[in-house]
């Protein structure tokens, strides 16, 4: 029996694909976007509701704080170890300021972004999407209660103020961590002491202020991408998955975009 | 059974050639009906014909792509830019899935409206919340949370919560859908005392056609997205359009 072949979608043509795909990213960035003026205006129009974002502070905290002095520790303690055995010919000295530099400036703001997104953003998208598919978010509507404010602006500042406070928490315990290897480890040969005092040499309070900036920006993305990714969720329980995974992702390449531009900013204003 | 005349107090709703197409596919085709204030008007249809979208509609989540509706002599889209605490009259709706708040406890849940938009002080809140959950039987319950609620109770907390705001008008989508025999009476009775005793305009969505006949003022049956009927419960078992008959059949069988 002779087949005939199935009429091709439009989508399988590459050309066609490929515009589909720049016109769903162009649509995120652009709801994205828009949800974060609609925050912004509604944070500027009224105060919003402290309690709420009290407790989206608290579950940013508890999502992230165990987890993030884990990682904080191992990477400041396998940054002096892969550290001293580059710069075993040179000096050790040097040391202390790879490892304050690279967890103010550059670690600790990516890190802790990242983990913000991959769990608290996750959930955030998760609920917001849940709500979407259940018709909750509808519900607040026909209520006239703005799921923007109600929603959206408590998560957007609890992940916008608790993660600069976060990444200072990882600075903190990343320098303690790399501090513990200087001071056991029998391959480095320097004193703890003269790992502390080159760090202070050397990692100034603009550094901080970088990271603390890195760390508002990157909150601000780590809250509002799963937030717009919540809220466009159709498709019921495989909808939220869906939702939920891309929220991360695209959370991810965000940071490292705005990264990347925070970075060549601030050496173009040096 | 006659009520005071002050507590006659719905609205009512006009819909004018309204239109609505999804994907191409034309759900609704030229909807009209006039639903006088103080009706409850059940809308019967086959699953898929249309019949949520029509609520969706009325209550503003959607717009037409043709059309034209009024909820209490206003246009719809008047009505929904009018700020809310300048509308005139309000309108609830009641989910199918009762779209309760999760995080929140039944009474969070019941004064969510209240406490987001309204002047009363947490008192009267509390108290109008008690009020409402006792008009529904789940006095006692509201500290509990949504999940630790059955599948109707959770139902009747959601017109609590519409009750909340004295409305004019409460739409209801598929209200006894995945109810037992039971409940579904039990909500049916408490929407038509909510019709007794406020006389508040209530449109009721439902596929149930023994439950329309048992409360509504008249059922108005969709079909290939327009009204193809609209009878009183007594006018019923002379329907004529065969989606009606066949309607009647299978709830005669069911019977």
């Amino acid at each position: 029996m002779a087949v005939e072949a199935l009429p091709r979608s439009p989508r399988t043509n590459p050309f066609t694909r490929i515009g589909a795909t720049i016109l769903d990213v162009l649509q995120v960035l652009g709801e994205a976007t828009s949800l974060f003026f609609a925050a912004v205006r509604s944070i500027s129009a009224a105060p919003p509701d402290r309690q709420r974002m009290v407790v989206q502070m608290v579950r940013v905290g508890t999502d992230t704080l165990w987890i993030g002095a884990l990682l904080s520790l191992f990477v400041g303690m396998v940054l002096v170890v892969q550290a001293a055995e580059q710069v075993r010919d040179v000096t050790q000295d040097i040391l202390g300021p790879i490892v304050g530099l690279a967890m103010t400036k550059e670690l600790g703001p990516v890190l802790m972004a990242f983990l913000l997104a991959g769990r608290a953003g996750s959930a955030m998208a998760a609920e917001l999407g849940s709500m979407t598919v259940y018709d909750e978010i509808n519900a607040l509507r026909t209520m006239d209660i703005d799921p923007v404010r109600f929603l959206v602006v408590p998560r957007f500042l609890a992940a916008t103020i608790a993660l600069p406070v976060l990444i200072l928490y990882a600075d903190f315990i990343g320098v303690w961590g790399g501090a513990a290897v200087v001071a056991l480890d029998p391959a480095i040969t320097i004193p703890v002491n003269t790992y502390f005092d080159r760090m202070l040499e050397w990692v100034h309070f603009s550094d901080f202020v970088v990271g603390m900036l890195k760390g508002t920006i990157f909150g601000m993305v780590a809250s509002i991408v799963p937030c717009t990714f919540g809220l466009r969720t159709r498709g019921g329980t495989e909808g939220i998955a869906t939702s939920t995974t891309a929220a991360v992702v695209w959370s991810f390449i965000l940071i490292l975009v705005f990264d990347f531009l925070i970075v060549r900013i601030t050496f173009a204003l040096d | 059974m006659a009520e005071p005349a002050e507590k006659r107090r719905g609205i009512g709703v006009e819909l004018t050639g309204l239109r609505k197409i999804y994907n191409g596919q034309a759900v609704l085709r030229g909807v009209d009906l006039v639903v006088e204030a103080g009706e409850l008007l059940a809308i019967v249809g086959q699953s898929g014909t249309g019949k949520s979208v029509l609520l969706r509609q009325i209550i503003g989540l959607e717009h037409p792509d043709a059309g034209r509706i009024t909820v209490g002599g206003i246009e719809l889209a008047r009505y929904r830019a009018t700020p809310p605490e300048e509308k005139p009259f309000r309108v609830a709706m009641v989910f199918q899935n009762a779209a309760l708040l999760a995080s929140l406890t039944v009474a969070e849940n019941v004064g969510l409206r209240l406490r987001e938009r309204g002047h009363q002080n947490a008192a009267e809140i509390a108290a109008i919340t008690r009020r409402v959950l006792e008009q529904v039987e789940l006095a006692g319950t509201e500290t509990k949370l949504p999940s630790e609620l059955s599948g109707g109770m959770r139902k009747r907390v959601a017109i609590a919560r519409a009750l909340a705001i004295d409305p004019e008008l409460i739409l209801y989508d598929e209200p006894t859908a995945d109810l037992d025999p039971i409940l579904t009476e039990q909500i049916g009775q408490l929407i038509a005392r909510i019709r007794d005793a406020r006389g508040t305009t209530q449109i009721v969505v439902t596929h149930n056609l023994s439950l329309a006949r048992a409360i509504a003022d008249r059922i108005a049956v969709l079909a290939e997205g327009r009204i193809a009927e609209c009878v009183t419960p007594a006018e019923l078992p002379h329907a004529r359009h065969p989606l009606t008959r066949e309607f009647l059949r299978a709830s005669a069988l069911e019977a």
